[in-house]
């Protein structure tokens, strides 16, 4: 054995197995530059496999910039991004459900391919930073032997599906919302109706309306768990949110449907991305999300529209298959719950019980924070808190929005003895959910978009605030602060008490960085509300300012007054004039220290952003079609190579059909995956209209697909294999040039 | 033959507790990139000193990093090679070993009176799961190798330990050398010696 293809081979889906070799077959093609940089860059996207700042070959240190000369500086894996430039890899982890073991082989995964630290994003997924892309088929395949799947994780696709981290604990939720939010992920994951957006679309699940956990009202799609009585009977349902979204400009979502059954709730959703995929922007990316369409078109027409599609969404089990295993899904205990038993209590464990456990609704079970500073932890704690999930907890493992680990059914006896061992691995902080813990964005540490340093930020205001913590009344130990480091949003500042994003200014002939003030966000109520931006303050008075503004709202409040209606009776103009002193800038002669950004000694500059890849390119849904079709030819080109001439002939074949199905797609997106069907749509849409005649060969090519249809080779032997793998790249071709003809443009 | 492993890393512990923090270490990295100190393509400096027991500050390269790291509770100078590591396990091996010499080295000259590293002794990591599973056949395959490949560049007997024994961890060896005699100067025209003969 000496790779981890052959290796895991007998431990990975098919279908994973599958879609791994078709990007792996995907890479080679794009280093024999056979496969357009545009195309191939969102089919890297739709692995997970993220761009990472510089990696356009530039740099500025602090001096002047520099060229990255990397060693294979021709070949390219998207516009501008060189292939050797190290990279993020974003791995999904459904609502954040971890098990022991899938924790373990994340943690070898930060040993060898990346630089040891696991980090945990507000989206619920795990992200490994300075990774070569040679490395991401092989951590993938590790990934896939232990349920996981890179599979769009980032491009411009339905993204990790989060939810409440209290699911199935809450004493709030209405049900454990986890079972829904797991089936939602398999359906839609490389589903059809899902590969042809404009932009990206992101899902979450809440159980509760009050609380903020699963913040339902700023996603594409948010579902708020409901029941109804229904002929006597309690049914479980959702309310169903749309158009919701951060970003530059942030949207509230609209109540699309009161209430969906559960029978409903994935058709709906298949109906929802087909609206979504037909009539979302593709040209400009800025106005591509959902909220535009939404708020384009009114949330009355575009509900009309989703009920119409809902008529032809193709009948499917899968919508239903799922519900008699809801009430299985695993959410039980590792031991028998117990109280407290009056044994001695370590140093600590009263502050850190006060802000890290919480109590569930089973009696003698409490769910625990481990406060995860700048959603980081090493390799060696992942392998550690496996162990100490194991002992206590089992597999109920899961990520929070806010860039924690949680541990849930923790029996009430253990809290001491887990406290203890998560102080010995570094992991026993207090203060989980409080204004230490705070939420941040890569910025640019890592984010070719970053334009200040939200982590350097982050862990200042951090350091300082640990300092002090206990000489903080309640009412500011419980804010919310959130850092991104641009105006996109991935910190979320929209939804914190205290919110910054990242911009810069110019004083003199230096650039200064700053960042933007968002005040008065809810985090409650689902993210209830957004933040005022209220004006720009340099990098460095940042701690000032959050000083004098909690001072301040100590100060003034109103008894029992929180944050939110504090700003809003302070006031815009108010709050602008209480900054005024912060925003005075000095020269760079005057005080050198305000041009460098926290956490970097650089003088600071705007040079080093590129151009993102949240969005990916806008790539046709031929494009990315066809593009299997070739990958798939080139496999079968490597079984020809190896001498296995039955493997190439399947192959060839099953190219030939991804070939016809990316055509046929352009005129009907339900054409599915049956052979049969495929060829017949093929053959009535496009040769028997001789739409896909070459202009001398006729339907000579188109022929060739319908022979290795119908026919079943006698004997496969090696010229066999090199004819029909020569068939497949004509009639690739044919169907590029008639695709180029019918429908003009390939890459949009 | 034993297999070169996909990376591997060899770090150089402090004598004993510095006096420099993570934070005094970020300037000097981002100086390293703009004057070169260092070898290799170098492209960022990333802080994790947030993170107990972590890689602490990384100057991230090419073809190695270069970490002043807190892990395993000492504080040291670990650099992994990432890729161009030769085929010839005992050439890949004089390399990194070289590279975290040269590294602790160019530390230690920014502030000499507060870095003092320990050369008698490196950990070596072997990144790689698929060829070295922290298991004991493993290091029974590959100890006398590394064993006879360490005393050529310390120029003296050593030992060679296990440092785990779980098997989920890397696999990773302590090499010490049994002699106080050695000298720096000596190691590095050894090891010079032998990557212009590879």
């Amino acid at each position: 054995m000496t790779n981890w293809k052959e290796l895991l081979k007998d431990q990975i889906p098919a279908e994973m197995a599958n879609l791994i070799d078709t990007y792996e077959a995907q890479m080679e093609l794009r280093k024999q530059g056979k496969l357009d940089e545009k195309v191939f860059a969102e089919a890297r996207l739709r692995k997970g496999v993220y761009g990472q700042r510089y990696d356009n070959g530039q740099r500025h240190d602090g001096v002047r910039t520099r060229e990255l000369e990397y060693p294979s500086d021709e070949i390219v894996k998207g516009p501008d991004t060189l292939w050797d430039a190290p990279g993020m890899q974003r791995i999904k982890i459904p609502y954040g459900g971890l098990t022991a073991e899938q924790l373990e082989v994340l943690s070898e995964l930060a040993d060898e391919y990346s630089d040891g630290i696991l980090h945990i994003t507000t989206r619920q997924d795990i992200q490994l930073h300075y990774v070569h892309i040679d490395d991401t088929p092989d951590l993938m395949r590790r990934l896939a032997a232990v349920g996981i799947t890179t599979q769009e994780a980032c491009g411009n696709s339905v993204r990790n599906i989060t939810a409440c981290t209290l699911a199935g604990v809450c004493h709030d939720e209405l049900f454990d919302v986890s079972p829904y939010a797991d089936a939602m992920t398999h359906f839609l994951l490389a589903h059809d109706d899902v590969q042809d957006f404009g932009r990206k679309f992101k899902v979450a699940f809440s159980g509760c309306a009050g609380h903020a956990c699963g913040l339902v009202k700023m996603h594409d799609l948010g579902l708020l768990a409901q029941t109804r009585e229904i002929n006597g009977e309690t049914v479980r349902g959702f309310t169903v949110f749309v158009g919701g979204g951060l970003g530059t400009v942030p949207h509230q979502a609209k109540v699309l449907a009161d209430f969906c059954t559960e029978e409903q709730l994935l058709p709906l959703t298949q109906a929802i991305a087909r609206v979504f995929a037909r009539l979302g922007e593709k040209k400009n990316r800025n106005r591509a999300r959902l909220k535009f369409l939404v708020a384009k078109l009114g949330i009355e027409e575009f509900r009309e529209l989703v009920q119409e599609e809902l008529k032809i969404v193709p009948p499917d089990p899968r919508h239903t298959d799922y519900i008699p295993r809801v009430s299985d899904f695993v959410n039980a205990p590792a031991k028998a719950g117990m109280a407290l038993n009056g044994a001695p209590l370590p140093d600590g464990f009263a502050e850190w019980y006060r802000t890290n456990v919480y109590k569930q609704v089973q009696s003698g079970y409490s769910t625990i924070t481990l406060n995860t500073p700048l959603g980081d932890f090493t390799s060696e704690q992942g392998f550690e808190l496996a162990d100490i999930a194991r002992q206590y907890v089992g597999d109920n493992i899961r990520l929070s929005v806010e860039q924690n680990v949680v541990l849930r059914w923790v029996a009430d006896a253990d809290l001491p003895a887990i406290y203890r061992d998560l102080c010995a691995i570094g992991l026993g902080d207090a203060n989980a959910g409080t204004i230490v813990d705070i939420t941040t964005c890569p910025g640019t540490d890592t984010c070719k978009l970053g334009i200040a340093s939200s982590r350097g930020l982050t862990a200042e205001l951090r350091t300082r605030l640990i300092e002090r913590i206990n000489l903080l009344p309640d009412a500011v130990r419980d804010l919310k602060i959130k850092v991104s480091g641009c105006f996109n949003s991935c910190g979320q500042h929209h939804v914190a008490d205290v919110g910054f994003f990242g911009n810069s200014r110019r004083s003199g002939n230096h650039k200064m960085p700053h960042f933007q003030v968002v005040l008065g966000g809810q985090w409650q109520e689902n993210a209830g509300s957004y933040g005022l931006a209220c004006g720009a303050v340099p990098a460095k008075t940042v701690p000032d300012v959050l000083e004098a503004l909690t001072e301040r709202y100590v100060a003034e409040r109103a008894e029992g007054e929180n944050f939110q209606s504090w700003i809003k009776e302070l006031g815009r103009k108010e709050i602008k004039a209480m900054l005024q002193p912060f925003t005075k800038l000095p020269s760079f002669e005057e005080n050198p220290n305000y041009f460098s950004d926290w956490g970097d000694s650089r003088v600071y500059t705007i040079d080093d952003i590129g151009v993102g890849e949240c969005a990916g390119e806008v790539v046709s849904l031929f494009s990315m079609e066809i593009s299997k079709a070739e990958s798939t030819h080139f496999e079968a080109l490597l079984a020809l190579d190896d001498g296995d001439f039955a493997l190439a002939d399947e192959n060839a074949y099953k190219a030939m059909v991804l070939a016809a199905r990316a055509l046929v797609r352009t005129k009907h997106l339900d054409v599915g995956d049956d052979y049969d069907n495929i060829v017949e749509e093929f053959r009535s849409r496009f040769y028997d209209t001789e739409l896909i005649y070459d202009r001398f060969a006729k339907g000579k090519f188109a022929r060739y697909l319908f022979k290795r249809h119908n026919e079943t080779p006698a004997r496969i032997n090696e010229d066999y294999a090199h004819q029909i793998i020569d068939e497949t790249q004509l009639f690739i071709e044919n169907v590029h040039t008639a695709e180029q003809r019918i429908n003009g443009v390939i890459v949009g | 033959m034993t297999i070169t492993p996909k990376r591997l890393g060899v770090k150089f512990s402090l004598k004993q507790a510095p006096r420099l923090q993570p934070d005094d270490i970020l300037p000097i990295f981002q100086r390293w990139i703009q004057e070169h100190t260092v070898e290799g393509m170098l492209i960022d400096v990333i802080d994790y000193k947030h993170v107990p027991d972590g890689p602490g500050v990384i100057l991230i390269a090419d073809e190695a990093d270069y970490a002043y790291d807190l892990a395993d509770g000492q504080v040291g100078l670990h650099y992994i090679r990432k890729r161009d590591l030769p085929d010839d396990f005992a050439a890949a091996l004089r390399l990194v070993f070289h590279g975290a010499l040269l590294g602790a080295q160019a530390l230690e000259a920014e502030a000499p009176a507060d870095l003092i590293f320990d050369y008698s002794a490196a950990k070596i990591n072997f990144l790689d799961r698929m060829h070295y599973r922290n298991e004991p056949n493993i290091f029974a395959n590959v100890s006398d190798e590394i064993t006879d490949i360490m005393r050529d560049i310390y120029g003296a007997a050593v030992s060679v330990v296990r440092v785990n024994e779980d098997p989920r961890r890397l696999f990773a060896v302590r090499v010490e050398a049994l002699s106080d005699d050695h000298d720096l100067d000596d190691i590095s025209r050894r090891l010079s010696a032998s990557r212009q003969s590879a």
